[in-house]
């Protein structure tokens, strides 16, 4: 078994053996049970008074664009604040309890200590993104519809989650402390959607077109709608990337600092 | 073995070590002593791989720890000053973690977790939450951990703090049944604790290397004063009486005045002079001793300079 196995395998056990974790998926379903109907039958509502408004937008009459992607924007604000909370302890408790220290004394890289963690953390990302994906799959229960858009717009936010992840654990490589790592981890998950904001303020096209692209709202529209587009695979990617080498270096640098 | 040459550390303009150079050969029992802050753990950390230094060369097994940081890791079992257990996870699992990060063959963690429980004794509580066991055990666990792997060097970095004295001793009987299997590094402020486990010693002081040696070297290096402790029947008149004994330097009242303590010159046979002097006198002998402090003579010389100050020290360390 390689080191980053055991890794993965030691932190997947400390999320899914842990009774928070289940506390935490439980009230996100709470909270998805409380919506997700709710949205449901104001759309059920609104195609029984299509008949008597012809001239409605087709997107209204779209179980994808009505019911669907409401539950995903739920989905990423729920991933705002509980990616940081699954992944604050990665590596700030390590440090605080001192188990740092065998992580650094044993035969295994920088690399591999964030890649073991950080899989680990993707994975319980992912099975919360599942809990999210049975609501809209529970339709296929009552109705036909073409589910090849909606896996594509779950895709897309489960990237988003996965790129939230690679900053949360950053921020948590970042400090001893717990709840300094949470707080930094929010704020730098809800920057990643201001700073597209960013381009209503400038008049110059140049720094418009960056903004742009830099944005994830951006990329993540087409992803939304079904389409998948390799620039906007390439941009999250290359955050991915970014960040848990960002992670790599602090890691490293507790040996030569 | 282990070979440090010229090692410097510091940080940010205070100097924790400044050029340490020693070498432990395979199979030996070292002992790091020094008073707290000495810099000893900065060089263990070091030796390690844990932490580099601002200066000089370190290498384990002819590998050197920074050009070859994971050949160097391979062969270390490293046990810090705070034992770097989980306390969600179960003894076993854990050891089990710990032997796969060091890339134990699949096939023989099982044997080494095995082994590394049994000579720690945790069997007890083998498959029980870290965070439930006492300090004792935790340390216990600890050192089980440094072990698992079957590294051909240990590095214990005080090992016995915390412990009551039952597991200070059955940690000390560790020590020794371990010598010989592995080349063991251990640092202490406890000087028994050397003297129970340790072939050689490094003496280090704020930062530098006073004093390496081995046991018996060390010792010879004692000031040339023997102390020896009397119990005697007869308090009255003691004191004259055991001032008159030839080689006798100087005389203190103990506790009761039936204690003494003696200070002569240094001579085997001053045991027998003064036992026989005082049954000659028939003071009452009741009890004789050499008072067993040569090595903390030596050691608080060497750390904290005169004698002068020593007093007040010794009842410390």
């Amino acid at each position: 078994m390689s080191p980053v196995q055991a890794i993965y395998r030691k932190e997947l056990k400390g999320f899914f053996l842990n009774p928070g974790f289940y506390v935490v998926a439980f009230l996100c379903s709470v909270i998805f049970s409380w919506l997700f109907p709710n949205v449901l039958s104001q759309f059920a509502q609104d195609l029984q008074t299509t008949v008597f408004q012809p001239d409605m937008a087709k997107e209204q009459l779209n179980i994808h664009y009505r019911v669907f992607l409401p539950q995903l924007n739920i989905l990423n604000l729920v991933l705002i604040f509980i990616v940081p909370a699954l992944t604050m302890r990665l590596f700030a408790e390590e440090k605080k309890l001192k188990t740092f220290d065998l992580l650094l004394t044993s035969p295994v890289t920088s690399a591999q200590i964030v890649a073991g963690k950080y899989l680990a953390a993707l994975t319980a990302i992912f099975a919360l993104c599942l809990l999210a994906l049975a609501y809209p799959l529970s339709m296929l229960a009552f109705t036909k519809f073409s589910w090849g858009p909606l896996m594509v717009a779950f895709f897309g936010i489960f990237f988003v989650g996965a790129v939230y992840t690679a900053m949360d654990l950053f921020a948590s490589s970042l400090t001893e402390s717990a709840v300094v790592s949470y707080v930094l981890a929010v704020i730098l998950n809800m920057g990643m959607w201001f700073v597209g904001m960013g381009a209503d303020m400038s008049d110059n096209q140049a720094v418009r077109e960056v903004f742009e692209h830099i944005s994830v709202n951006q990329h993540l529209a087409g992803l939304v709608e079904g389409t998948i587009r390799t620039s906007g695979l390439i941009f999250l990617g290359s955050l991915v990337f970014l960040f848990c080498f960002l992670s790599e270096r602090v890691v490293e640098s507790a040996r030569w600092r | 073995m282990i070979e440090v040459k010229n090692l410097s550390k510091t940080y940010g303009g205070t100097e924790a070590i400044r050029n340490l150079t020693f070498q432990v050969s395979k199979g030996e029992v070292v002992g790091f002593l020094g008073p707290n802050g000495a810099g000893k753990s900065t060089t263990m950390k070091i030796i390690t791989g844990f932490m580099s230094p601002t200066s000089g060369q370190a290498s384990v097994c002819g590998f050197d720890v920074f050009e070859s940081p994971l050949e160097v890791k391979k062969r270390i079992g490293y046990l810090p000053e705070t034992p770097p257990v989980y306390g969600d996870m179960k003894v076993r699992d854990y050891l089990r973690y710990v032997a796969r990060l060091k890339r134990v063959e699949e096939s023989q963690i099982d044997n080494n977790v095995t082994m590394a429980v049994a000579k720690t004794f945790l069997q007890t509580v083998e498959y029980r939450y870290i965070q439930h066991l006492s300090k004792g055990f935790k340390q216990r666990v600890g050192i089980a951990q440094a072990l698992v792997s079957r590294p051909e060097v240990l590095i214990l970095d005080e090992p016995t703090v915390g412990l009551d004295p039952k597991q200070v001793s059955e940690i000390r009987d560790l020590i020794k049944q371990l010598r010989g299997e592995h080349t063991i590094i251990l640092s202490t402020h406890i000087l028994s604790e050397v003297q129970a486990t340790c072939d050689r010693i490094v003496i280090i002081n704020k930062g530098q290397i006073v004093a390496q040696d081995s046991l018996e070297n060390l010792s010879r290096l004692r000031s040339g004063t023997r102390h020896v402790h009397v119990k005697i029947r007869k308090g009255s008149g003691a004191e004259v009486a055991l001032k008159a004994i030839p080689g006798v330097q100087k005389v203190t009242q103990g506790v009761s005045d039936s204690d003494w303590q003696l200070e002569t010159i240094d001579k085997e046979e001053m045991i027998e002079t003064i036992a026989t002097a005082i049954i000659q006198k028939n003071l009452g002998l009741l009890e004789i001793n050499s008072a067993r402090a040569d090595l903390e003579d030596i050691f608080l010389k060497l750390t904290y300079g005169a004698d002068g100050n020593t007093g007040e020290l010794r009842g410390e360390v």
